[in-house]
């Protein structure tokens, strides 16, 4: 029943106000699609304009073979899973998932079959007497969703679903997620900024900023070969330590890049022939910079604040220049506050972006 | 020691003492009125008529209570009350309901200018209008009838901003989701939102209920004819004299049956009524 969902060209305005601009998705039938952003980009925007609860200012959105933008909310195909759940307050968990149903026509029995499958599947069967106030928000957010399967969409809309839930609760919810995404092999679009999330469950994430669609890809691909400074900054925590470039040399293979702090760092990165230096940064993620053992001789740096997470430790430093770095050392190092520690970088996992902020990666980048 | 008294301790009967003393004088000043009712209803009218001392001394009598149900017009009076009320209090709920949806949920022209006028009606006084509307319902032979009685006081502004405020208030994600369940808008506002209202509904049916129970002015003008009279301006005119030195214990149980119903109102309903006198002072 999954079907594709192709986006072509969609813009939306509010009067003089752009939120998106020129939006082109395609997603294929069956996938996972996170869409990522910081708040206010225009993803929930987004999700709504396909569940029809705003409309395109320009162009089109097709779900299957059917262009939908023009049919209302439920002539669409999809169902939809709010941050607030939306259940509503005066029916039963029972009555909530099959309103939807009833509102089609379907039989009884096919709506009681579709309830007590759904509330099988996802372990509410003995909530379906109960009225929202009464569950708690785990079992609320199981109710949303199960109102969603009961009507057996060709895709499922979530617009951060998780984002009222405890960490643990939240943690715990996704894996369902991705179990019942795998179970019910459904187009599923989850809208969220949390980038775990993002990470977790998605077989694509699509970066929105600023209006635009800034990345699709692969968590990895997302997480290893960011396309722009923005996604390199945004996806990943702790965020990517930047350096400006001061000068580099290329003998064609390798690029020598001249920064404050760093001082001389060889990166195997081949920019293209009208990389301009001026206003450039040299990015490399936390877990590429390795603390040497005492005595090694490496880049010195100061650590202000250390933070033991149990599995690694998070060193918050400076350079001799004042730069700020951050470095994931191992959970067992030993480092503390105040003390100089000597670092090198893993010059392989070195990313360089152009003053419009696009990337260029080495090798192991 | 001295420490330990000027601690404060919120369950401190001590401290409650003067406020619950004010609260009981203030109690004992309005129930004196009632209970002097109540006491002058069950007493022989020639013995009221030596004095209404009496009422401090046996005997009582249910007399007068039977005579309402012998030979007074209260029962014609309290049918038409309750037409009244009941119609204007369904009346209201509808139109304030509609209006409140319409206000808080659809988009048309001029909706802010139009929700605007209407809260203007609750600055005038019903006084202002009077003469132009005795002879509205003058022209239309609407006098001395149910719908002459029930119709100026359904436009009610107040119900009108109560509803809007909260059809305001209940979450769009709950109309987004029966959109996307596929309900039409007439199908979300009857079976969604609606019922949502229902603690609104039952203050402003109340509250409608008492008003147009205990309305004196507009039924006094309206209602010439006394098989059309309501309650309040039946007993009215069985007043005799000011000073009423004849057939007080009966009038003073036609006063008494005439409040039952509101009275009832009140007991079924308290606990609505006092959530919206508090009006959301603790959440």
């Amino acid at each position: 029943m999954s079907a594709s969902i192709e986006i072509t060209d969609v813009t939306k305005r509010y009067g003089e106000l752009t939120v998106l601009d020129d939006i082109s998705l395609s997603i294929r039938a069956g996938e996972f699609v996170v869409i990522l952003g910081p708040s206010g980009c225009g993803k929930s925007t987004l999700l709504r304009m396909i569940a029809g609860l705003e409309d395109v200012t320009k162009g089109s959105i097709s779900v299957g073979e059917r262009r939908v933008d023009t049919l209302p909310p439920g002539q669409r195909g999809v169902a939809m899973v709010f941050q607030s759940y939306a259940l509503y307050p005066h029916m039963t968990v029972a009555q909530n998932m099959s309103f939807g149903l009833e509102n089609i026509g379907l039989p009884k029995a096919e709506i009681q079959r579709r309830v007590l499958q759904a509330a099988a599947t996802l372990e509410i069967a003995h909530l379906l007497g109960r009225k929202p106030a009464k569950l708690s928000g785990g079992q609320r957010q199981r109710v949303a969703i199960g109102r969603a399967i009961v009507k057996e969409p060709k895709a499922f809309l979530f617009d951060e679903p998780l984002s009222n839930l405890d960490a643990a609760l939240r943690g715990r919810t996704r894996l369902e997620l991705a179990q019942l995404h795998t179970r019910l092999g459904s187009t599923m679009i989850f809208v969220t900024h949390d980038q775990v999330e993002a990470m977790t469950l998605a077989d694509r994430i699509v970066i929105l900023h600023n209006r635009r669609i800034e990345q699709i890809g692969t968590p990895m691909e997302i997480y290893q070969r960011p396309a722009s400074r923005f996604v390199a900054g945004f996806v990943g925590s702790p965020a990517m330590n930047f350096f400006p470039v001061e000068s580099a040399t290329s003998n064609g293979e390798m690029l020598t890049i001249q920064t404050g702090g760093l001082g001389s760092v060889g990166a195997v990165i081949r920019p293209p022939s009208r990389f301009s230096l001026s206003g450039a940064s040299l990015g490399i993620r936390a877990e590429d910079v390795t603390v040497l053992p005492a005595g090694q001789p490496g880049i010195p740096l100061k650590a202000e604040v250390v933070e033991r997470l149990g599995d690694r430790t998070l060193i918050y430093g400076h350079l001799t220049d004042g730069t700020k770095l951050t470095v994931e050392a191992d959970g067992r190092s030993e480092a503390r506050s105040g003390d100089m520690v000597q670092i090198a970088l893993d010059t392989s996992a070195i990313h360089l972006f152009d003053a419009a902020g696009a990337a260029h990666h080495g090798e192991g980048g | 020691m001295s420490a330990d008294r000027s601690t404060y301790r919120p369950e401190n009967m001590t401290a409650n003492r003067t406020p619950l003393t004010i609260a009981a004088v203030l109690s004992v000043a309005m129930m004196a009125p009632v209970a002097w009712l109540l006491g002058l209803s069950i007493k022989d009218n020639m013995e009221l008529k030596l004095g209404t001392d009496s009422v401090f001394e046996l005997p009582y009598t249910l007399v007068n209570y039977l005579n309402i149900l012998h030979s007074s017009q209260v029962f014609g009076w309290f049918f038409n009350s309750l037409v009244v009320a009941t119609g204007q209090t369904f009346g209201v709920l509808v139109l304030s309901s509609l209006a409140g949806y319409a206000f808080a949920r659809l988009e048309f022209p001029f909706r802010r200018t139009i929700f605007v006028i209407v809260l203007f009606g609750l600055a005038v006084p019903e006084q202002a209008v009077i003469i132009a509307r005795h002879q509205m319902f003058n022209w239309a032979g609407l006098h001395n009838s149910y719908v002459g009685l029930i119709l100026p006081d359904l436009s009610s502004a107040l119900g009108v901003f109560l509803m809007t405020q909260f059809f305001k208030a209940i979450p769009r994600e709950i109309d987004e989701a029966a959109l996307l369940d596929n309900a039409s808008p007439l199908r979300i506002f009857w079976k969604v939102l609606l019922p949502l209202t229902l603690p609104a509904q039952a203050t402003l049916g109340i509250f409608t209920f008492l008003r147009a129970w205990n309305d004196y002015w507009w039924p006094l003008i309206s209602a010439t004819k006394k098989e059309m009279f309501t309650l309040t301006i039946g007993i009215a005119s069985s007043q005799i004299n000011f000073a009423q030195t004849e057939g007080l214990g009966f009038l003073s149980a036609q006063a008494v049956f005439a409040s039952l119903p509101v009275l009832i109102v009140y007991l079924i309903f308290q606990r609505h009524i006092v959530t919206a006198v508090s009006g959301g002072a603790v959440k």
